[in-house]
């Protein structure tokens, strides 16, 4: 290429252009990421949320892990230690560093082109240099800088989004933990339950006073409770080891985590759909992802008209030729601009990809907003049931097993009832129990999804029927 | 157990009985006033101030209801009626009856008096009143729908008849009988000899009872009505002990107890120092001929039986049901046998699960009575009764007879526990012990089996035996 040469003056228009560029431009910082997504869901995160670069930083998050593993942990610590101690949610914030610098680089204008061309013929040396940029780019680089936010905010929200299901799994990782462990000691007391029956079953055959048939029975139960601890044990190590690996412990600090002896209480009252609803509608995260992701679609549309036409580029040059032969020297500038020719392409396709692609996008906001409304009415139901089922168990169905418990000892006491029956009943009570804790556990699962729901990132939440305790079989 | 003693004098029926205030006066103006009594206490016998005299019977935790008499017609007024029954100290049945308790008040009538008994029905359902064992019109004969209509709730019936041969009756409902018979309707009805009768004897002291079974759940006050032979309260009078009375006769009286049968299993009814005879069933006195000496006499279904002793040994006599069962409370008809299981180790398991689990039964029933553990709300404890030597561990059908030399004649009132004369109670052997001879039996089995088993059984009596760790 030939480049001519522009005036001084036009070359300070490029150096100024350059510089606008440089100093307009979308920059993001991890700070800023990690900032945005504490002010999100500070109600998750409590603003705890860091990623550390430096030695010093990581130092300092395991002291803080180590100071929360050093009481039972509960469940707002549990997420706290999730934060300060998760590989994969640190990883999750330099994933999100990245997409954001990604996008913050679309609302940047491509580096300047410089070449530098050295030719001889004969005497005569040619130089040029030519100073070239993409004029389309600079021309749309308000624009672009306004999709690149808009990108930006995307990464941003898709971050908090699933730092939010993160720690919503966390929460649902602790519950789950803690009520099967709490399960697994009502399960050993069934076992000891079923353990003691068999035993008198076994002095009752040796003394002479049962058969064989009627031992074996009181076994058979013991034989069922021995398989059911077993199985309880295996829940409550496989729930735990899902907390270690949701809060990212190390073996070491696998072994110091201690867990509450219960589930918290039920709150007092349920939270009312009216709170619930106040909540959900303002700065739902799906929404402001799909109204973000419209807008971003929407203004990169009359872009596209004009970048799918042409491809303009506009390069400075400034050559320098030397003759020696005479001596002479000249210096040409100018400029050149530089047009493809839509002769095979006239951009048609990819201006009507963009135009279904907003179409999309617009479709995709209407139905995330539509969906909304729907899956938080679902979580809302979920939680609701989920609290009046475990109250009820609470102050009805394990209530009325203490009665039928008390009136059963007293009719022990009358000869009315044998051994064997006080001892059925007594396990039936602790089945009740259990079932009384699986309903607590459904509540609290439910209410992780719903906090998750509210926020903007519904959460499948499957409410499971309380068990009925299994009918006691009275040893006649 | 003394101030109802208080009552036994005729004015006791003024004190204790109270005329129903819920009747209306006008609506009853032709019917004699109906009678009603609080309290199931043993009332005095009812010497008769009208109509033809009679030595009248002692209804044992009960009484007779009293009559006027109309132009030569003896009237009584029973009303059918829920009831609360007090069953024992501080168990309390709801049940049917008449005028106020269950069963309903003695009958008493003499040999060819002209009787008109008016019945009101209070009850939610139709009843009738069924005279078992009288001599009287078909008429009369009160099966609901062969012999009358039902009396519907609230309506009043008549029935009048000649008490035409002397003896011990009853009188039921005979509608919806199942019913009304499991929630404690029922009455006894003595006829006594207008003149001397060769066959009946006088007697000093004259009692009467039915006896009768509930099945109430422990801690609940209605009886089940569908039990049909699983019931768990035998009761006389629907009493049950410790709540029956004593029986209190003089030394040398002569005594006769009148039994009817209203529960569906026969009952033998064993007497303690005494021998007695059958002088009387539901057909009448028995012939002379037919009389022997026995200590216990079964009461079939339906039944009635008279039985007369001279009571000449004087003590406290154990008189009951002798089947076992019939001598005990509420009790689990499925408890399994714990007799010699040894029970080491076990209680603190349990204890874990169970705070208040106390081991019973490794040494016997007995182990209830010894305990004093809390039980269901309105329930008797299964065997209980504390004697002047320890708990009799009885409950149901028992009572005893206490004859005493200084016992007026007339007078019914508990003398309290006999007082032994020195060296005459068992004690104590403190002697030696040499181990007893034991005998072989000579003899074999009859027939020998055709199939050997397997393996001998080996049966290992265990030996009383005291070890630590209850
Ligand atoms: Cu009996």
């Amino acid at each position: 290429m030939r480049r001519t040469l522009t005036s001084r003056g036009a070359k300070l228009t490029v150096s100024a252009v350059a510089l606008a560029v440089l100093s307009g431009c979308a920059s993001v910082s991890l700070e800023q990421n990690v900032d945005r997504v504490n002010e999100e869901a500070s109600s998750f995160t409590e603003k705890k949320l860091t990623l550390s670069r430096t030695e010093q930083e990581r130092k300092e998050r395991a002291e803080a892990a180590q100071a929360l593993l050093a009481k039972p942990l509960g469940q707002r610590e549990a997420v706290q230690l999730a934060l300060v101690n998760s590989a994969s949610l640190q990883a999750l914030l330099a994933q999100g560093w990245a997409e954001s610098a990604d996008a913050a680089q679309v609302g940047r204008i491509a580096n300047p082109f410089f070449s530098y061309e050295r030719m001889v013929a004969g005497d005569e040396l040619e130089i040029g240099r030519s100073l070239s940029f993409g004029l389309l780019d600079l021309l749309t680089l308000p624009a672009r800088q306004g999709i690149s936010r808009y990108r930006i905010e995307q990464s941003q929200l898709r971050l908090t989004s699933d730092v939010v299901d993160q720690v919503t799994q966390v929460r649902q990782a602790w519950v789950r933990a803690v009520a099967a462990q709490q399960t697994l000691r009502y399960a050993r007391q069934v076992y000891e339950s079923a353990e003691a029956t068999a035993e008198i079953a076994r002095r009752m055959q040796a003394a002479g006073n049962f058969s064989r048939i009627s031992r074996a029975r009181e076994q058979a139960f013991y034989a069922d409770a021995a398989t059911r601890l077993a199985t309880a044990n295996h829940q409550a190590t496989a729930t735990r080891e899902e907390l270690v690996r949701r809060l990212g412990l190390d073996e070491a600090q696998a072994k110091d985590l201690k867990l509450p002896e219960r589930l918290p209480d039920l709150p007092k009252q349920a939270m009312d759909p009216q709170t619930a609803g106040a909540h959900a509608t303002r700065n739902r995260l799906d929404i402001r992802l799909a109204l973000s992701n419209y807008e971003a679609y929407a203004r990169s549309q009359g872009l596209t008209t004009v970048t799918s036409f042409t491809d303009i580029e506009l390069t400075a040059m400034r050559n320098t030729n030397t003759d020696s032969a005479s001596g002479s020297r000249s210096d040409p500038r100018g400029y050149e601009i530089g047009i493809r020719l839509p002769i095979f392409d006239w951009g048609g396709m990819q201006r009507d990809a963009m135009s279904a692609r907003t179409l999309a996008a617009a479709n995709q906001l209407e139905a995330t907003v539509r969906s909304a409304g729907s899956s938080l009415r679902e979580s809302y139901s979920a939680y609701r049931t989920a609290y009046d089922v475990a109250r009820h168990h609470r102050d009805e169905v394990v209530p009325l097993r203490k009665v039928i418990s008390d009136e059963n000892q007293l009719r022990y006491n009358g000869m009315i009832i044998g051994v064997f029956e006080l001892l059925a009943d007594a396990r039936d009570q602790v089945s009740t129990v259990i079932a009384a804790i699986n309903t607590e556990q459904q509540f609290w699962l439910a209410d992780a999804a719903l906090q998750a729901s509210l926020i903007g990132r519904p959460t499948n939440m499957a409410l499971a029927a309380a068990a009925a305790p299994a009918a006691a079989t009275p040893g006649h | 157990m003394t101030s109802r003693r208080d009552f036994f004098k005729f004015a006791g029926i003024a004190g204790g009985a109270v005329a129903a205030a819920s009747v209306s006066r006008a609506a009853m103006a032709a019917l004699p006033e109906p009678v009603m009594q609080t309290s199931p206490d043993t009332m005095a016998p009812l010497v008769p101030n009208s109509g033809r005299p009679y030595n009248p019977v002692v209804t044992l935790n009960g009484w007779t209801l009293p009559w006027r008499m109309n132009q030569g017609v003896k009237e009584f007024h029973l009303v059918a009626e829920p009831v609360v029954r007090e069953m024992a100290p501080g168990f309390k049945a709801h049940l049917w009856g008449y005028n106020g308790q269950s069963p309903g008040p003695t009958i008493e009538v003499v040999e060819g008096d002209r009787v008109r008994i008016f019945v009101t029905n209070k009850l939610p359902e139709h009843t009738s009143v069924h005279w078992h064992g009288q001599r009287l019109p078909s008429g009369m004969d009160g099966v609901a729908g062969l012999n009358q209509p039902a009396i519907q709730p609230g309506k009043t019936f008549v029935y009048e008849f000649v008490a035409r041969r002397p003896g011990t009756f009853m009188y039921h409902p005979h509608a919806d009988e199942m019913t009304q018979m499991a929630m404690g309707m029922m009455g006894f009805w003595v006829t006594h000899p207008k003149v001397k009768n060769p066959l009946i004897d006088e007697v000093q002291r004259d009692f009467c009872f039915l006896l009768n079974a509930y099945d109430i759940d422990p801690g609940s006050y209605t009886p089940k009505i569908m039990t049909m032979l699983d019931f768990n309260l035998w009761s006389w009078n629907s009493r049950i002990f410790p709540g029956i009375d004593s029986l209190n006769v003089g030394l040398n009286d002569k005594v006769r107890i009148r039994i009817g049968n209203l529960t569906m299993t026969n009952h033998p009814i064993h007497l303690h120092g005494h021998e007695f005879l059958v002088t009387g069933t539901d057909g009448g006195p028995t012939p002379k001929s037919t009389r022997w000496y026995e200590v216990t006499t079964d009461v079939a279904v339906g039944q009635m039986r008279q039985i007369e002793f001279l009571a000449d040994e004087e003590g406290d006599w154990a008189f009951h049901c002798h089947k076992s069962h019939h001598t005990m409370n509420a009790m689990g008809h499925n408890v399994p046998t714990l007799i010699g299981v040894d029970h080491r180790g076990l209680s603190k398991k349990i204890n874990n699960l169970i705070p208040d689990y106390m081991v019973m039964g490794e040494r016997g029933m007995a182990d209830m009575t010894e305990m004093e553990m809390p039980l269901p709300d309105n329930t008797a404890p299964m065997m209980t009764g504390e004697g002047p030597f320890g708990s009799v561990e009885m409950g149901g059908m028992f009572s005893v007879l206490k004859v005493r030399r200084d016992q007026k004649p007339g007078d019914y009132k508990d003398p309290g526990w006999f007082k032994h004369p020195e060296g005459t109670v068992a004690h104590e052997y403190e002697g030696p012990l040499s181990e007893p001879a034991r005998f072989k039996a000579e003899g074999g089995q009859s027939m020998p089996r055709v199939q050997a088993p397997s393996k001998p059984t080996e049966v290992k009596v265990r030996k009383p035996q005291s070890h630590s760790g209850h």
